[in-house]
């Protein structure tokens, strides 16, 4: 399979990315900005340690996922900035999305002396695999296990469902049971 | 064994009993793996009364210690049912939920939450 791989990297010339594969427009707002001022902003800087967004993308339009969505979740949860999802035509096409990225990873650390290789989770099945490299997660899903899931509802309608602060607060409160024997509550006198 | 957990996602199941801890001979903590017994159902759910499921637990109270010598202690005991593959059987989980479940490879649980403690 890597063969097949190798093979493909080589005769693919260098592609811009078709922006009619762009769904979310969100995406488009983040990304637009993220062009001009990729090398002096923060935030994409930390995305560099495993994957970062623009190599996460060019192995899945190399790979031919359909559907691929980025998500900023920067501002909704402070454990992820991006979240991209992608679709795989079957479960053995979701499986070869997940390897590339890894090939991807490995190719980037190559000589290094110890390798850092993101975390897997799925992969066995093919429904359902999440890749995460730190501040970049990537899932890849197939058909019905995205529309099943409905990750995109989640997190772009994510800061308007948010429940408020004060009934999460009543939540870790211990409640004093009610007494209605005729005993006295222990130790009240 | 034998503890009653709440079912914090939407698969239907209201209550579980725990049957097996996965790992650990001491009982399952936070961000285990337990094999569990419905309890209490939805009436239209994806799991019944009686099923036996697999579960990760995302609320615990006894206290976990974390890496910077913190610790993380809840007011109840939470389950999200998986399979056995270790995918989520709901699509939502609802309620707090740790970081410790990132470091047990449990992301997928984590982008279905709410809200991460």
């Amino acid at each position: 399979m890597w063969a097949t791989l190798r093979s493909r990297y080589l005769h693919l010339s260098a592609k811009t990315l078709p922006s009619s594969s762009l769904t979310n427009g969100s995406w488009k707002l983040g990304f637009s900005g993220l062009n001009q001022t990729f090398s002096s902003s923060t935030v994409e800087r930390r995305s560099n340690e495993l994957l970062s967004l623009q190599e996460v993308e060019k192995v899945l339009s190399d790979v031919r996922a359909d559907d691929v969505a980025v998500v900023p979740v920067g501002n909704q949860c402070d454990w992820a900035d991006f979240m991209v999802i992608a679709t795989g035509r079957s479960q053995w096409h979701v499986k070869n999305i997940a390897q590339a990225l890894i090939y991807k990873v490995k190719q980037k650390q190559k000589g290094a002396k110890r390798m850092v290789l993101p975390s897997v989770q799925g992969q066995e099945t093919g429904k359902w695999i999440v890749i995460d490299s730190g501040r970049v997660i990537v899932h890849a899903l197939d058909e019905k296990a995205r529309a099943y899931y409905n990750l995109e509802n989640l997190w772009t309608a994510k800061p308007a469902q948010k429940e408020p602060v004060e009934e999460l607060t009543k939540v870790f409160v211990k409640v004093r049971r009610i007494n209605n024997s005729k005993k006295p509550a222990q130790g009240s006198d | 064994m034998r503890t009653v957990l709440k079912v914090v996602d939407n698969s239907g199941a209201k209550k579980v009993m725990c049957i097996q801890a996965l790992k650990g001979k001491k009982g399952a903590r936070l961000g285990d793996t337990i094999i569990a017994s419905v309890k209490e159902a939805m009436p239209n759910g994806k799991v019944k009364k009686g099923k036996v499921v697999y579960g990760v637990v995302v609320r615990a109270a006894m206290q976990r210690g974390r890496c910077d010598g913190s610790e993380v202690r809840f007011d109840d005991n939470a389950v999200v049912l998986v399979d056995k593959q270790g995918q989520p059987i709901g699509t939502r989980v609802f309620g707090p939920v740790p970081h410790e479940l990132r470091q047990k490879k449990h992301v997928k649980i984590l982008t279905l939450a709410e809200h991460i403690a």
